[in-house]
């Protein structure tokens, strides 16, 4: 009896998501001729690129739209992808992609998703991309990657009074760190920093680094583990707070492409090389003092 | 970020957490009295499956139901799911409201005493007579204050919409805080839920003062 319960409870939910599955074909009707779209001819120059628009829109009929490219990150990863002063959608990665998009004349369609979910995003394609500080260290073979874009570091931040000068200092100390974070997997990792770890006090994980801040600024923990970008932003409009002088490792970001993806991640690459020579690069670098010196293109 | 823009920003998301919870609250009602009806069907396979439904939604967290609603389409079928995020969202929102709501219906119609049905019977009413004139208005005075409770709850549990990168007020909160390393956004976020909470409060009471004729 019981077996036939399970049964009809999982057919249920198999029936109901085929229901549902049917109306999501309606609602998304354009899709199929997004992967056309990237196929036609865009030329670096723009002049070539307008022409070969204007060519196709003769040739093809009225449907024929231009690719939009959906740009896949966090709103929580400051300074790379967050609601800026203005309450809009902004950042560095942001900002870049908007700039390759432009080059290329595609649709720019910024799609936040959920850290946890990102990979389920990208392989169910609500997004292109993931392109939000996105590590490739320890991921290499799970992606197709873009070039790297910009360097990164991890750091411990202290209070400047602490007394705490050395990585060996942490020794009993309370440390925190966010989840889901490269800082987070390297004191995790036994090839990494997880020999350090075990000499912490405790380790303490967030949900985000706001909230490690708080409790560093109150007392409750002695210590976070963070990238150095994100840290140098959580520092801005702060004195008393500075980093050890000994790193715990360092990586570089990326922009992660399904595998198979190639034409698209070979366009991205040659927008980002001629983004770098015409200067945009570097001028949208200067915009984010924090991660400028990280940049590794210019 | 000044506050203003902080204000209306996170008023644009509280917008969206509205938009949710009407929808979510249009959908369920009516359809948590159909699954209450089912579920006390003559039919044991639909009673079977009314139960089965009521149980793997109460039985399993809503977040994982969103993530289901969402990524299913694409994972079982293999379809697009470009612009499904929103409608998932509310069918995952509405299915399990309305499942708590079909207990809290099948509560109220059981509540009523048998002697009623028969006396209805003597009466001359039909099944459907009994049901809408006799039965139902006296459920809905009984089960007002369980429904109050359900309905403050979803205004809380729109939160649950971060699972799926919307943008209502509390997905607003966490990352505006990220990005002005500040807890204020939390302290608007709060000040909104509530404010909500008070009005939905304050016009279920009026509801249940309505409906109290014989006092």
């Amino acid at each position: 009896m019981k077996k036939v319960y399970l049964a009809l409870a999982a057919g249920m939910v198999i029936g109901v998501a085929a229901l549902t599955g049917c109306s999501s074909e309606s609602s998304a009707p354009a899709t199929t001729a997004a992967p056309a779209a990237t196929e036609a001819p865009t030329e670096a120059a723009t002049e070539a690129a307008t022409e070969a628009a204007t060519e196709a829109a003769a040739e093809a009929p009225a449907e024929e739209e231009t690719f939009v490219f959906k740009h896949g990150f966090d709103l929580d990863y400051p300074p790379y992808s967050y609601i800026d002063d203005n309450g809009q959608t902004g950042g560095f990665d942001v900002e870049l992609a908007q700039a390759v998009c432009d080059y290329y004349g595609w649709e720019y369609e910024a799609v936040p998703f959920n850290w946890d979910a990102k990979d389920a995003e990208l392989n169910a394609g609500s997004c292109d991309c993931i392109w939000s500080g996105f590590t490739v260290n320890g991921r290499e073979d799970d992606y197709l990657w873009s070039k790297a874009y910009s360097d990164n570091t991890q750091l411990i931040m202290v209070k400047k009074d602490s007394g705490i000068e050395t990585l060996a200092d942490l020794e009993g100390k309370a440390v925190g760190v966010q989840t889901s974070t490269s800082a987070y997997d390297l004191l995790n990792d036994e090839e990494g920093q997880a020999a350090l770890c075990s000499t912490f006090g405790s380790l303490e994980v967030y949900e985000t680094y706001t909230i490690a801040f708080n409790d560093l600024k109150a007392g409750a923990i002695d210590a976070i583990a963070i990238d150095v970008t994100s840290g140098t932003f959580l520092m801005s409009g702060e004195e008393d707070y500075e980093f050890l002088d000994e790193e715990l490792g360092s990586e570089q970001y990326a922009i992660g492409f399904r595998k198979g993806d190639t034409e698209l991640c070979d366009k991205i690459n040659a927008a980002l090389d001629a983004l770098v020579a015409d200067g945009t690069y570097d001028a949208i670098g200067k915009k984010y003092p924090e991660i400028y010196d990280f940049l590794c293109l210019n | 970020m000044s506050l203003s823009t902080m204000l209306s920003t996170m008023a644009a998301g509280m917008l969206r957490t509205c938009g949710i919870f009407i929808l979510t609250l249009a959908g369920s009602l009516p359809l948590g009295m159909i699954v209450a009806l089912l579920r006390k069907s003559h039919f044991p396979v639909v009673r079977l499956l009314t139960r089965a439904y009521i149980s793997v939604i109460r039985g399993t967290p809503l977040m994982l139901q969103l993530l289901v609603w969402y990524f299913g389409p694409y994972y079982l079928f293999g379809l697009s799911i470009r612009g499904w995020r929103f409608p998932a969202l509310i069918i995952g929102f509405v299915l399990n409201y309305a499942a708590y709501f079909a207990e809290i219906y099948r509560g109220g119609i059981e509540s009523i005493p048998v002697g009623q049905y028969e006396a209805c019977e003597v009466l001359g009413y039909s099944k459907s007579q009994t049901f809408m004139r006799i039965i139902l208005p006296q459920v809905i005075k009984r089960i007002m204050p369980s429904v109050t409770n359900e309905v403050i709850t979803l205004v809380k549990d729109t939160s649950l919409a971060f699972t799926l990168a919307y943008q209502e007020v509390f997905s607003l909160a966490k990352q505006i805080s990220a990005s002005q390393t500040s807890f204020t956004p939390f302290v608007i976020a709060g000040v909104f839920y509530f404010l909500a909470n008070y009005v939905v409060a304050f016009v279920m009471e009026r509801i249940e003062k309505a409906l109290d004729y014989y006092r």
